[in-house]
């Protein structure tokens, strides 16, 4: 029951009104010390029933506070010495034998030490807590990079199979003897191509792919391929628009490509 | 100058603590010049007879002086608590003159006979008149305070007296908590 439930209950105006066990009215009492809105909330009633209880004042008989006083005395001569009036300052401490003081700055000084060693250690744990969990975001943060790569890929693939107009050209080896192949994909009315090259090895060092579409006879530059993307069935948006051409073919040329393909390193080559 | 002039002094509860606890009769009269007649009024609502009422107002006054140092304020107010003792004590001063059963018997039956007529519920809750005190306080509200309050029922011999289920004990006393409330805003 949480506390809006536990007043709408009454169970606070029975508890006042007296009507609870012991028990309950127990649980009232320690749900009261627990929680601040029932506290607020028992203060209101306590209030109102104050207002009721002045409602209801009788005036008591005269002389009724002469004899009350007299019935007083057996039991505050019980309660202090005879003929002494009980003098209590209004400081109560002043009452406390100083012994009890130096317990309680020692128990305080104790308690501090090891509510310190406490913290200390909870404090160690917390660190340690911190780290892992630092490294599980980073990781987590890896994989959330890595899936919207692997998101972008299948939309790209997507539309392009959404996309009727795209043919398909598959680049052959034209060197002899090195069995070798790249795919092309191309929507002529778009302008746009994409291309694979999962059938070429990995260029050696200082050395990269360049793409070509022959038009009319002419080779025109279509871009480098990121070396990365050799023997990987990636695919990758060719940066220029492909209006025209005949065929598509691939060479090797110095990293950053050439103006035009060195003829001896054409690998591939795949006619419309 | 004379006793006249001496100011009325208003103590607040911590400071009233303190003064109780040194048991002198300057306390003794501020306590009986402020809670006297709101605990007289109390246990007359409980026990009707004069002569009974003012033994258990000097029973009440001996408790609070010997057992001001079991007061928790974390309980409640000293007010509450000082009012439980003249309820609490008017309450088993009913029941120690035998009259706990036929008090609870005749109350109950009042009740059920009253709600079954209808017209007659002024009439029984005249006897306990606390709407003379509060104007516009429901007879159902009246009632229900008037058993847990003054008779000292618990929730189960509530809902068994009226018929109504706990639950319905229970909100009715906070409605009619409620509705004093209003009363005494206005």
């Amino acid at each position: 029951m949480n506390t809006r439930e536990c007043i709408e209950s009454g169970i606070l105006e029975a508890y006042i009104l007296g009507a609870l066990s012991v028990a309950e009215a127990a649980q009232v009492e320690a749900d009261i010390a627990m929680y601040p809105e029932l506290a607020a909330e028992m203060e209101a009633i306590e209030t109102v029933m104050q207002l009721f209880a002045t409602k209801l004042a009788t005036e008591p008989p005269a002389g009724m506070d002469e004899k009350i006083w007299g019935a007083l005395q057996p039991a505050t001569a019980a309660a202090s010495q005879p003929n002494t009036p009980k003098v209590i300052p209004f400081q109560p401490e002043y009452r406390k034998p100083v012994q009890w003081k130096h317990a309680a700055v020692w128990a305080g000084l104790v308690g501090s030490v090891l509510l310190n060693a406490f913290l200390w250690t909870g404090k160690e744990h917390t660190k340690s807590d911190l780290a892992a969990l630092s490294s599980k975001m980073s990781a987590i943060e890896q994989q959330q990079k890595d899936m919207a790569g692997i998101l972008k890929d299948y939309q790209q693939n997507k539309a392009m199979m959404a996309d009727t107009g795209m043919q398909t050209i598959v680049m052959h080896t034209v060197q002899p003897g090195h069995p070798m192949a790249a795919t092309l994909y191309w929507s002529k009315n778009k302008g746009e191509a994409y291309v694979s090259v999962d059938g070429l090895p990995a260029p050696p060092k200082g050395m990269q792919y360049q793409l070509w579409v022959m038009e009319n006879g002419k080779p025109v530059d279509m871009g480098v391929i990121p070396n990365n993307m050799a023997n990987t069935p990636e695919m990758q948006k060719v940066g220029k628009p492909v209006t025209d051409g005949q065929a598509f073919a691939i060479s090797l040329e110095k990293e950053g490509g050439s103006p035009t393909p060195t003829m001896q390193n054409i690998y591939v080559m795949g006619k419309v | 100058m004379t006793e006249l002039s001496s100011p009325a002094t208003i103590y607040n509860e911590a400071e009233l603590i303190l003064l109780l606890k040194q048991q002198t009769r300057e306390g003794f009269n501020y306590l009986y010049r402020q809670y006297g007649a709101v605990l007289y009024g109390v246990i007359n609502k409980v026990v009707y007879d004069e002569q009974t009422a003012q033994d258990v107002l000097q029973d009440v006054f001996v408790k609070i002086w010997t057992n001001i140092e079991q007061y928790n304020p974390q309980k409640g107010r000293l007010y509450t608590w000082m009012i439980n003792i003249a309820r609490n004590a008017s309450i088993d001063k009913l029941r120690s003159k035998g009259e706990i059963m036929k008090g609870k018997i005749r109350t109950g039956e009042d009740i059920v006979n009253n709600l079954q007529q209808g017209m007659k519920t002024e009439q029984a809750t005249d006897t306990i008149g606390l709407r003379k005190m509060v104007a516009g306080l429901k007879p159902e509200y009246e009632t229900i305070i008037t058993l847990a309050y003054f008779k000292g029922f618990t929730l189960d011999e509530i809902s068994k007296t009226l018929g109504i289920p706990l639950g319905t004990v229970k909100t009715r006393m906070r409605h009619a908590i409620q509705q004093l409330r209003e009363i005494f805003n206005n």
